[in-house]
């Protein structure tokens, strides 16, 4: 195991271990790692920081560090579920990882969703692709008996480019079961057997239609979904202030220093990820 | 005005008044005294503060590939921007009927680091005469000889009258030896190799990895370049030496048979760098051993780049050699 | 109180500092001076009246440091050492050594501090190099700094000719230059003479006032593109910036270890996304990045201006891009005037 001496360098990551890994998507591109904490005493002090919407840098040590946002809530057990996509140096890397094999991990970084403010209201979550994994830890923290109280309704709508890619299938299969939410899933084009929505997330978003009264909408998803899924929300009522979002960026420090996420006066890795519309609107163009 | 600005000023309108060019590629006067800047005239009547002087160091044919291949280009050339032009157009970078080339003979480009190292860095004026630059200072006025301050690749140079225009403006220049770039290659060549590997050494260690060599050669417009590609990774990325000598080397690769020695690379470089030894040398070997000099034409393909069934190594099939 | 130090007397002044630190001054590099250890051939190099050409920025942010290393075999990690040397940085001009002081914004937070900043930062005495003749690409005056200013600086040196008047600004300071001859009060008149000329005399490069709002709302402005089209997109104005801070993080796979390299907003490849998106696909928005994060956005982060004027992007833009003529065309451009694509 990697083991890692007691330094305030914040470049320093904490050891993990790979508890299990499997692949999300029937094309092999997405894949989910839960990690286990080497020392109890960075468990101890992860889990004291931890919120949904937060994200950690994984590193695969001779390859680099990722971004990638936290995909499970803390009731679920003493691990961090990640789903990685496949796409460059570091992400391969973590893709070839087997159960029992190390990795670093920096964080919990970033604000996390506002969940305090967001009490008492209805949660409109919408996701898109692997994005939807924060979503995902997200509605698994509301999920818990112990905090589903604190929400009104829960809806969940979840679009993939194919069913082939929908993640974390088995789970959200189940919480058609539920009923104390509703979930709606959509793929881009037409298959057999699919009996959910068909359709750009965006034009789920306007015939779904949800009410914007005590609401508060959170979106997550490739930049051109994220780009017409906003005013989309704007059109059916939702004021900006009550539209979120998470931010991708560039990170790579994930401490405000590296200068890479820079948006006009915000950093995204320390003042973000997750922004209202309105914070967003008040920044430069440059996303 | 000089009189060679005053026709190019007049061709440059011409062309946009009567649509022959949707852009004429020429320099203006910047806003700092050693370094004319690139211009990009789209409307004949806004082309007033053109210039043209031995201080304009950039390459223009470096701008051709930010356009799309439908745009109508008018640029001002000289020897080693036709020749960069020529091998652009070669690797299909821009349709050559889509270009129209103002040819003009090159009396050399003036080193500003060389005025910097005879006066100081801190230049009011630079007014760059026929055989003499006069600079003015703080400290006061200095009348160069222009022929000391001259580029080293302008040195070397094999051609500086422009090839294959569409009009030429002022007199053709008598061209220089053409074995002047040879006697550089063969004197660095003589010195031992751990002088010439120390040479390397101290010229790549100072580098910054700014890659303003890089962004100033034409032929560098490669959409992701070697330094960025992660998978694999092919130099360290920092300044160490393995980082900078990698950059250096395998940045002068990519050029055999198509750098043109216009040595903009080693003027846009801020600490100095010599980097044209290397290209030079490997000019000198596409000579030697393919008679290739990159950029004479637009036709001609360069040896790495062609392809042809009697190729004398063995890799082609029905090649001679065994 | 001000004290002299005789010029002759420098060399021998640095290198028996160097018994109790490292020092580092401006020395000769082929043609231009940088900041090196002061050694036993050791000649000092300020004849130019302006800075290094290389920013001392890199003597708090090396622009390739180590992180961490890792042991592939014993699967181990260990934490790069942070410095523990103290260090005597002489000559520093004050356009660069109030640069460092902008960067303690950044690497010295309280949130997170730095601690490779931050062991150099604490260790490290600055004696500052006052500039008498400001020269033709200098606009510190026009970016809330000056000549003389002592924003950083543990002393102040003013070139009285063949002398130097050294004003000790802190207790390090003092503790440096304890055995000197202490100048007259006619002296001290005349070094604020010097100090007062310099400042006055420099000119005005663009008005402050209102420049970030008018910035802010340029943001769409097609002025970008203007500046844009010449701009080769390399990284000189940033990487010889002293406040220019970004930084990348890559693992070399040969030393084993991971390292941060300085990083720029003008390089493509700094800003596209994992997604494949690049939010700033061209230079108009690279430029437009590097000019509004010091005339604007580090005036949200601090409330100064992330410039000092140093004018080293000035002086050594291939293409004689010069940010000064930057900012007075943008106050110049009405901004009303829409973005055209």
């Amino acid at each position: 195991m990697w083991t890692n001496p007691v330094n305030p360098n914040p470049y320093l990551p904490t050891p993990m271990r790979v508890l299990h890994a499997y692949y999300e998507s029937t094309d092999r591109s997405l894949k989910t790692l839960e990690l286990a904490f080497v020392n109890q005493q960075d468990r101890v002090r992860f889990f004291e920081k931890f919120n949904p919407g937060q994200f950690c840098q994984l590193s695969v040590f001779g390859k680099g560090e990722s971004p990638l946002g936290v995909a499970s809530a803390a009731w679920e057990g003493d691990f961090v579920r990640f789903t990685v996509q496949k796409m460059g140096l570091v992400t391969k890397a973590l893709h070839q990882l087997q159960p029992g094999d190390s990795l670093g991990l920096r964080g919990p970084l970033g604000n996390g969703f506002p969940l305090a403010d967001w009490k008492g209201k209805n949660l409109v979550i919408i996701g898109g692709g692997c994005a939807f994994s924060t979503l995902y830890a997200l509605t698994k923290h509301v999920q818990h008996a112990q905090n589903r109280a604190d929400f009104g309704e829960l809806i969940v709508i979840y679009g993939a480019r194919s069913s082939g890619l929908c993640m974390y299938k088995h789970d959200i299969q189940s919480w058609y079961q539920r009923d104390d939410m509703q979930v709606h899933q959509a793929i881009d084009v037409p298959e057999e057997d699919w009996s959910h929505h068909v359709g750009y997330v965006p034009d789920v978003v306007k015939q779904i239609a949800p009410s914007p009264v005590n609401s508060v909408a959170i979106v997550c998803g490739p930049p051109i979904m994220t780009k017409f899924t906003l005013p989309a929300l704007v059109g059916l009522g939702f004021p900006p202030e009550t539209i979120f979002t998470s931010l991708e960026k560039r990170m790579k420090c994930g401490l405000g220093k590296c200068g890479r996420c820079n948006i006009g006066s915000k950093y995204i890795c320390k003042d973000g990820p997750v922004f209202s519309l309105a914070e967003l609107n008040a920044l430069p163009a440059d996303i | 005005m000089t009189e060679l600005e005053n026709r190019i000023l007049a061709e440059a309108q011409r062309l946009l008044s009567e649509n022959l060019a949707d852009v004429v590629i020429a320099f203006k006067q910047a806003d700092t005294p050693l370094r004319p800047q690139p211009a990009f005239f789209t409307d004949a009547e806004a082309v007033n503060d053109l210039v043209y002087n031995g201080l304009c160091q950039n390459n223009l044919a470096n701008y051709l590939t930010r356009y799309p291949r439908e745009k109508k280009i008018a640029m001002v050339v000289r020897g080693c921007e036709s020749r960069s032009v020529n091998a652009l157009v070669l690797e299909n970078q821009h349709p050559r009927e889509n270009l129209y080339l103002i040819g003009i003979p090159c009396e050399g480009i003036v080193d500003w680091r060389k005025i910097v190292e005879a006066v100081g860095e801190d230049v009011l004026s630079v007014q760059d005469q026929a055989d003499i630059v006069v600079v003015r200072t703080p400290k006061g006025e200095f009348t160069l000889d222009r022929a000391a301050l001259m580029h080293g690749s302008c040195l070397r140079c094999t051609q500086k009258n422009p090839l294959g225009t569409d009009v030429t403006i002022g007199k053709p220049v008598a061209e220089q030896d053409p074995h002047l770039l040879r006697e550089r290659v063969k004197n660095f060549e003589a010195l031992g190799i751990q002088t010439r590997y120390e040479y390397f050494r101290q010229e790549s260690e100072r580098c910054i990895r700014c890659y303003a060599c890089r962004e100033a050669c034409p032929m560098c417009y490669c959409e992701e370049c070697f330094v960025d590609h992660t998978g694999p990774r092919w130099t360290e990325s920092g300044v160490t030496p393995a980082g900078m000598q990698g950059w250096h080397i395998i940045r002068a690769f990519h050029q055999t048979g198509r750098c043109t020695s216009c040595g903009a690379c080693e003027r846009a470089c801020p600490m100095d760098i010599h980097m044209t030894y290397l290209t030079d040398k490997l000019n000198t070997d596409m000579y030697d051993k393919y008679q290739f000099v990159a950029g004479l034409d637009a036709k001609t393909q360069t040896p790495f780049a062609a392809f042809n069934l009697d190729d004398k190594n063995r890799f082609v099939a029905g090649g001679t050699s065994k | 109180m001000t004290y002299l130090l005789k010029k002759s007397e420098v060399n021998q002044t640095l290198r028996a500092w160097t018994s109790k630190a490292h020092v580092y001054a401006p020395q000769k590099v082929q043609k231009y001076a940088q900041f090196l250890p002061v050694g036993e051939d050791f000649e000092l190099s300020v004849e130019e009246p302006h800075n290094t050409r290389f920013p001392p920025k890199a003597l708090f942010l090396p622009q390739s440091e180590t992180l961490l290393k890792y042991n592939p075999q014993k699967r181990e990690l260990e934490s790069a050492k942070t410095p523990d040397q103290p260090r005597i940085i002489f000559g520093i001009r004050p356009c660069d050594a109030k640069a460092v002081t902008l960067l303690d914004s950044v690497f010295s937070s309280e949130d997170n501090p730095d601690p490779f900043w931050q062991a150099r930062r604490d260790q490290s005495v600055l004696v500052g190099l006052g500039c008498d003749q400001p020269c033709a690409t200098c606009f510190c005056t026009s970016v809330e700094s000056g000549p003389f200013d002592r924003s950083g600086l543990d002393a102040i040196l003013t070139d009285l000719g063949d002398t130097y008047a050294v004003e000790p600004l802190t207790e390090r300071g003092v503790s440096l230059f304890e055995n000197l001859t202490v100048a007259s009060a006619e002296t001290t008149q005349t070094i604020q003479a010097i100090q007062e000329k310099a400042t006055r005399e420099m000119p005005i490069a663009f008005g402050r006032e209102g420049l970030k709002a008018h910035l802010d709302e340029l943001f769409e402005n097609e002025i970008w593109e203007d500046f844009a089209k010449s701009c080769l997109g390399c990284g000189i104005c940033t990487f010889l910036c002293p406040t220019c801070f970004c930084f990348d993080i890559v693992d070399e796979v040969r030393k084993s270890t991971r390292e941060r390299n300085w990083d720029t907003c003008m390089f493509k490849v700094y800003s596209i996304e994992a997604s494949g998106h690049n939010p700033r696909p061209s230079r108009r928005e690279r430029t437009r990045q590097r000019l509004m994060h010091k005339y604007s956005y580090w005036l949200d982060h601090t409330g100064q201006t992330g410039c000092t004027g140093c004018g080293r992007c000035v002086r050594y833009c291939p293409v004689g891009l010069d940010i000064r003529a930057m900012v007075r065309k943008s106050v110049a451009t009405p901004s009303e005037v829409p973005h055209v694509d």
